[in-house]
């Protein structure tokens, strides 16, 4: 631990790992108590398996085309978003089993992902962090755009706490309301897609929706109000983001497996210790 | 000033599953009306159709004069309470404020004047005491009188209530129509039930959803009603007991 602090003061890559830690802990702590309260953490991690699609389309064509500005991160939130969208349209519009038709989605984005980047020279990578993350490896400018999309979920999130509020807790009454329930129902899957994409620089795709809904599950057993719990759940993601940081930078582990084993162990304490 | 509910010739049906048929039904100004009928009788769509929620085949539907999209706006409605996530992270409070949507200002917070009129109604329905408290920690008859008093927050002119006391004790069945009875001075009541028993006591007016509706003043209640709501054999043994006597 206390090599970690030392090591913390004298490596930049460390600063910018723990600085997007914490920034991504903001959008986590208000997204992810929306995607807990609304039942939707089958749809969000649908968003994220996604994601992959994106990012190796948009690898894919740098590298091959020579696509310069299409960095896997624009590829990322162009995956997420459409997902977003699709998903939650059929969810709205058609009768099907959304469940089923989140796990085509789920299921072709990975593929699709999977195609392109055997098809980039030097994939491997690549691959491995797209899957599992590497906060060590967030830059100055990932940390810039980061906290512009951060500002933009939380800005959204403020402006129209009670509108989703309200759609979270009784969609028809709110639309009874005058509100128009399906604009909020989007926005919500817009704001998650963006958080999803967020995190997936840090813990990787396929360990998102662990880091994205669970610091909101345990503050759920200890906040009866939806901000509480958003406040409490960011507070949460900052410190195991940052534990899981500086307890594998010693021994050399990867960071988005210790963060994820560290909030698991935390949500099955909580589990089992406050029973409700 | 225009009838609260106005309903005209109305058909309606799911795919080619007939639900309602030829239904004409008008409610006056401060009218404490009953709904009875079996299950998939057709109440809960009957409800949906003057919401705007759902559309008829036929027919026309009108909210106090308006087109029921743009009617809603003066009924204060009461799901039925099974819908909602018991432990949903909100207070009393916070549960009566979502009446004041679509009044209130688009963006930001609820205001002040917003927090007031949930109080005063929280105060009305007897809960001032428990508006912290949250809404999974409540009982059934105080999570029911919460969203009574989120459908009154919106300063409705009608109220529609869906099967409110369907999980209630007497006493406090007894205790909402109190209330209910005390708010009919001010705005029509519409309620959904099963129990018409006991709630023919308050109404005017009681009226029967069967595929068909039939409607009888208080006064009437027999076992007629009984008959219009309990299915297809008992108008069979009427019919046949008109055959006889004709």
């Amino acid at each position: 631990m206390g090599e970690f602090f030392q090591a913390l003061v004298r490596h930049s890559f460390l600063q910018h790992a723990l600085l997007a830690g914490l920034l991504v802990s903001l959008s986590c702590g208000i997204v992810g108590t929306y995607v807990v309260t609304r039942r939707i953490t089958y749809l969000a991690g649908g968003i994220a398996h996604c994601v992959l699609g994106g990012m190796g389309v948009a690898r894919y064509m740098q590298v091959v085309h020579g696509w310069a500005f299409f960095e896997p991160l624009l590829g990322a939130v162009i995956a997420a978003l459409g997902a977003a969208f699709i998903i939650g349209w059929i969810n709205i519009r058609a009768k099907e089993r959304i469940d089923t038709v989140i796990s085509a989605f789920w299921g072709m984005g990975m593929a699709v992902g999977i195609l392109f980047i055997s098809k980039t020279p030097g994939y491997g990578e690549d691959m491995m962090s797209y899957l599992f993350g590497n906060i060590l490896l967030v830059t100055q400018r990932d940390l810039l755009i980061i906290a512009g999309l951060d500002l933009l979920i939380v800005a959204t999130a403020l402006l129209f706490h009670k509108q989703f509020v309200a759609v979270c807790f009784d969609e028809e009454f709110a639309r009874l309301r005058g509100i128009n329930a399906p604009f909020f129902y989007f926005l919500m899957l817009a704001l998650t897609a963006l958080t999803v994409v967020l995190m997936v620089s840090i813990v990787g795709i396929v360990m998102v929706i662990v880091l994205l809904t669970l610091p909101a599950a345990i503050a759920g057993r200890f906040c009866r109000r939806m901000g509480p719990m958003m406040a409490l759940a960011a507070v949460l993601c900052a410190l195991l983001t940052t534990s899981g940081l500086a307890l594998s930078y010693q021994p050399d582990l990867p960071a988005g497996a210790a963060i994820i084993i560290l909030t698991g162990i935390v949500y099955l304490a909580t589990v089992v210790l406050k029973r409700q | 000033m225009k009838p609260p509910i106005h309903i005209e010739n109305l058909d309606f049906s799911y795919g080619n599953i007939s639900v309602l048929e030829q239904v004409n039904l008008s409610i006056s100004d401060k009218e404490f009306v009953c709904m009875v009928g079996p299950n998939g009788g057709g109440k809960t769509t009957l409800l949906k159709l003057l919401l705007g929620l759902l559309e008829p085949q036929a027919g026309t539907v009108s909210v106090f004069g308006e087109n029921p999209t743009a009617g809603r706006k003066w009924i204060g409605y009461l799901p039925q309470h099974a819908h909602l996530d018991s432990k949903f992270p909100v207070t009393a409070l916070d549960a009566v404020l979502m009446g004041r949507l679509g009044k209130t200002r688009g963006i930001g917070p609820y205001t002040r004047i917003d927090r007031a009129m949930a109080c005063d109604m929280l105060n009305r329905v007897g809960l001032e005491k428990l508006a912290k408290r949250p809404l999974a920690t409540l009982s059934g008859g105080q999570r029911q009188r919460v969203l009574i008093a989120r459908a009154l927050v919106s300063e409705p002119r009608l109220l529609l209530l869906d099967e409110p006391t369907s999980s209630l004790d007497d006493y406090v069945e007894r205790e909402l129509y109190d209330l209910l009875l005390e708010l009919n001075e001010e705005l029509t009541v519409v309620v959904v039930t099963h129990d018409i028993g006991f709630v023919s006591s308050y109404v005017d007016k009681v009226v029967c959803v069967n595929r068909q509706v039939r409607i009888h003043p208080t006064s009437e209640i027999d076992e007629n009603i009984i008959h219009d709501m309990y299915g297809e054999h008992v108008h069979m043994v009427r019919h046949d007991q008109e055959h006889g006597h004709g």
